[in-house]
């Protein structure tokens, strides 16, 4: 058993061995055919093949040396004016040197995660450099992309993945690395995951780790093992009236594990919406409050006070509720 | 007699002997005038920035007729937009002699009105305007601040920045003792200090204070500094948190910016850390966190717009905290004290807390057994208390020091350590570093930390170094241009210079990653259970 992760180890190298998404990755094979493609957008739920296919396209088009083609550059990493102004800008004005197209490819992935300067000055870059780059954006949702870029773009919306689909990959994966995995097993896995296939590879692998048979104890009992996510503490840390602790699990999370502030409040919306305890009246304030400190979020200086603030707000309805 | 004028127009600097301070930028401005004599010179444009009140546009003026030069002064926050800016100034740089046959100097006064939102092409259209002008020109800004790069990006290449700085107390001081000698009045040495002190080097408004204070008076003495509200005195900071927390009275809370020995943004970040602690109803720290929320917007507004917005953030800072106070009575520090005291595992009663002015004294009242009492070390120096030896007993001061600094000090190795392996592991999975840390790394842990075979295996593709940064090497652009160079020998030496320097960065954050994550793994094999 060797070879790192999964995801990576079993991750389709070509057009052909992608054998889901049928409909997208024939328009792209035709792409590969003439030797060209346009600007791509490609959206849909985390794992269910965007990266993937965009990798296997251009190792179609440019022949195993791909990656000499291709930048990839991750927008919530860097989802800031300035690495369009700088990275893509320097990147992409300049040919692609021996090799069989003119157009290098550069893949922007989350982006619907760049900022809308970002994306407007993205807009220009693309329509300058179009000889030399061809961009591929990749993002979970295409209501956050500026309808600007959309229309330059051909879009692609990927479905998530079937359960058999999901389960006959892990399945294949299984019988490769001499796993013993019964239905069980399987169904937790795709259960746990919610149709991210790469999460369940993930997890298939994590669940195998101690070498036994998987099945669904195995799964849960990992889910429970790895620590849950620190965010949710805090938000309940929050609720509970504990401030000062909360407080802390803030700086934990912004300080020591390095968070961005944009995806703490990500998280804590979305946590806060499924919250079991949280009536629904209760929701619809806090989301108002949320929106408000997103907002303030980008009107202030400092993201700990903002999100400090609304750590206040969570522990008043927690001490009016509970 | 001559008219009555303010002291700061009777005593504005008439030749270059009366100047005060900045004496390097004196000269550099003049020698960049005397530049001009000769033929145009690159840079056609100085620019003269600082805080207010310390002669920028007085020297210029001096400057000027000194050189001989008519000086044609624009105030650019009353001709704000593209079009005006372009009618007003584009006459004057291009006629460059006056009827009289003498040289024009353009002054362009407050440049900082020109960057707002609303005028953005203000800057543009002066960038344009330096291109092609004829006659020498200033510009001078009101500002310090670390943006200044960005406001005005457009110019700052192709002007001569000349730096102007506060000037000192001492300076300051023997300047205002020569115009009370002039004035003929008696001034107590200590006054021309604390005017001096007050006036955080400028000099226009030490010299506007002395006035008022002098009013219909031939002496003044230390008691006429309550007539500026100088009688502030210098507070620290446990006092100031005091009054700014328990105020009834907002004009008292707000005076406490200028009482302060520390910084505003240190005395926010005080108040900040002490919210939770001395407003323990939920509904009062909610309403003190949204006056602090809003004062930092205001902050930042005032950064980026207009430094008239800063009065709005103190007052939050301040008034919006006294009055966020209603029922509680800041006993947040003895309900951590006794959470502390329960946690390690005793009753209160074994424990004697004492209130003296400089905090909480807190004492076992008997021997209380050598684990127990570390537990209860570890939690008391939690919450910033400190032994006190000879005494020995704790102290927990009332106030807690901002712990935001002190937690991004303590994690700088751990935290560098993380980012090298989130980043490997995102670069290596396609996926973002968010992702990489929240949702990867905590199954690749579980993984490594299950038996040896997959330690190895997972270690060694972690450690596999990911290529693809040098190949793109061949894609980077220079900042200069061929044309930038006599030679095309040099242009291609200064790309390999260039490509080398871009190479060892690489190689250099190749290498510490690669530590980075040998240290990681090194930790994670420690705690593995197989490893034991």
């Amino acid at each position: 058993m060797s070879g790192g992760m999964w995801t990576e180890k079993y991750r389709p190298q070509t057009l052909d061995d992608i054998v889901n998404q049928s409909n997208i990755v024939n328009r792209l094979k035709t792409f590969v055919a003439e030797k060209n493609i346009p600007h791509l957008l490609l959206v849909g739920p985390a794992g269910v093949g965007k990266t993937t296919s965009i990798l296997a396209l251009a190792h179609d088009l440019y022949g195993p040396s791909y990656r000499n083609y291709v930048l990839e550059l991750n927008a919530s990493d860097e989802r800031g004016i300035n690495i369009i102004r700088d990275k893509v800008k320097n990147y992409a004005r300049t040919a692609a040197m021996a090799s069989p197209v003119s157009f290098k490819i550069l893949i922007m992935d989350e982006a619907d995660h760049l900022t809308g300067d970002a994306q407007h000055a993205l807009r220009r870059t693309m329509e300058v450099y179009t000889k030399t780059a061809r961009f591929c954006l990749i993002g979970n949702y295409s209501e956050n992309i500026i309808d600007p870029i959309q229309s330059r773009c051909s879009v692609f919306r990927y479905g998530s993945l079937d359960e058999v689909d999901i389960k006959d990959r892990l399945t294949l994966i299984a019988e490769k690395e001499n796993l013993q995995i019964v239905d069980e097993g399987l169904d937790a896995l795709f259960q746990a995951s919610g149709g991210d296939l790469r999460k369940a590879i993930n997890m298939l692998q994590a669940a195998s780790a101690n070498g036994e048979l998987v099945d669904d104890i195995s799964v849960y009992s990992l889910l429970g093992s790895i620590r849950p996510d620190r965010v949710q503490t805090m938000i309940q840390l929050a609720l509970d009236g504990k401030f000062l602790e909360s407080r802390e699990a803030l700086r934990d999370i912004l300080i020591n594990q390095g968070l961005a502030p944009e995806d703490i409040i990500r998280i804590t919306y979305r946590e806060v919406m499924r919250h079991k305890s949280l009536t629904e009246q209760m929701k619809v304030r806090l989301s108002d409050i949320i929106g408000e400190v997103d907002y303030r979020l980008t009107q202030g200086a400092r993201p700990e006070i903002q999100l400090s603030t609304l750590l206040g707000h969570l522990s008043l309805v927690g001490d009016e509720t509970m | 007699m001559t008219t009555p004028q303010p002291w700061t127009s009777r005593y504005r600097p008439k030749n270059r002997g009366d100047f005060v301070g900045n004496e390097q930028a004196v000269e550099e401005l003049e020698k960049w005038i005397r530049s001009w004599r000769k033929k145009t010179p690159k840079k056609r444009a100085a620019f003269l920035y600082g805080p207010p009140g310390i002669g920028k546009t007085s020297v210029a003026q001096v400057l000027a007729r000194e050189h001989d030069y008519k000086l044609m002064e624009v105030n650019a926050s009353d001709t704000r937009n593209k079009g005006s800016i372009e009618v007003t100034l584009g006459k004057a740089v291009n006629q460059n002699v006056t009827i009289f046959g003498q040289r024009r100097m353009v002054l362009l006064d407050e440049m900082d009105g020109l960057s707002g939102q609303q005028d953005r092409g203000g800057v543009s259209a002066v960038s344009k305007i330096i291109d092609q002008t004829t006659s020498p020109m200033i510009l001078i800004a009101n500002t310090i601040e670390e943006n200044m790069q960005d406001r005005f990006r457009a110019i700052l290449k192709k002007v001569k920045s000349i730096e102007f700085k506060p000037i000192s107390s001492a300076q300051i001081v023997s300047k205002l003792e020569y115009i009370s000698e002039d004035q003929g009045i008696q001034v107590h040495p200590d006054v021309l200090m604390e005017i001096a002190m007050k006036s955080n080097g400028d000099l226009r408004s030490a010299t506007n204070d002395l006035e008022m204070m002098a009013s219909g008076k031939k002496i003044v003495s230390p008691d006429d500094l309550a007539v500026i509200g100088h009688r502030d005195r210098l507070d620290s900071t446990p006092n100031i948190l005091n009054k700014i927390f328990t105020s009834r009275d907002f004009r008292e809370a707000r005076r406490t910016i200028n009482q302060s020995m520390i910084k505003y943004d240190d005395l926010y970040e005080w108040i900040y850390e002490n919210i939770p602690i001395v407003l323990d109803d939920p509904y009062e720290r909610l309403e003190a966190l949204e006056a602090l929320s809003r004062a930092d917007i205001y902050q930042k507004r005032a950064r980026t717009n207009d430094y008239r917005l800063l009065k709005y953030f103190f007052d939050l800072m301040t008034g919006g905290i006294a009055f966020a106070r209603k029922n509680s009575k800041g006993e947040g520090y003895r309900d951590q004290l006794t959470a502390a005291i329960m946690g390690a595992g005793f009753t209160p009663s074994l424990i004697s807390t004492i209130n003296v002015p400089e905090g909480i004294m807190v004492k076992p009242n008997r021997w209380l057994g050598k684990d127990k009492w570390a537990k209860l070390n570890t939690s008391l120096r939690g919450l910033g208390a400190s032994w006190v030896y000879g005494k020995n007993v704790w102290m927990l001061p009332y106030y807690r020091e901002p712990q935001a600094k002190w937690r991004f000090i303590r994690t700088y190795h751990a935290r560098r350590r993380m980012n090298s392996v989130t980043r490997r592991l995102a670069t290596k999975t396609h996926t973002s570093s968010a992702k990489a840390r929240n949702e990867i790394l905590p199954l690749l842990r579980h993984m490594i930390r299950s038996n040896q075979a997959i330690y190895d295996d997972l270690s060694t593709w972690m450690l596999e170094t990911p290529d693809k940064k040098l190949a793109h090497l061949r894609y980077m652009s220079f900042a200069k241009k061929p044309s930038d160079f006599v030679s095309l020998e040099n242009y291609s030496k200064y790309k390999q210079r260039e490509m080398k320097k871009m190479i060892d960065n690489i190689t250099k954050e190749t290498e510490t990653d690669l530590r980075n994550i040998e240290r990681w793994l090194a930790d994670e094999k420690k705690n593995a259970s197989w490893s034991k």
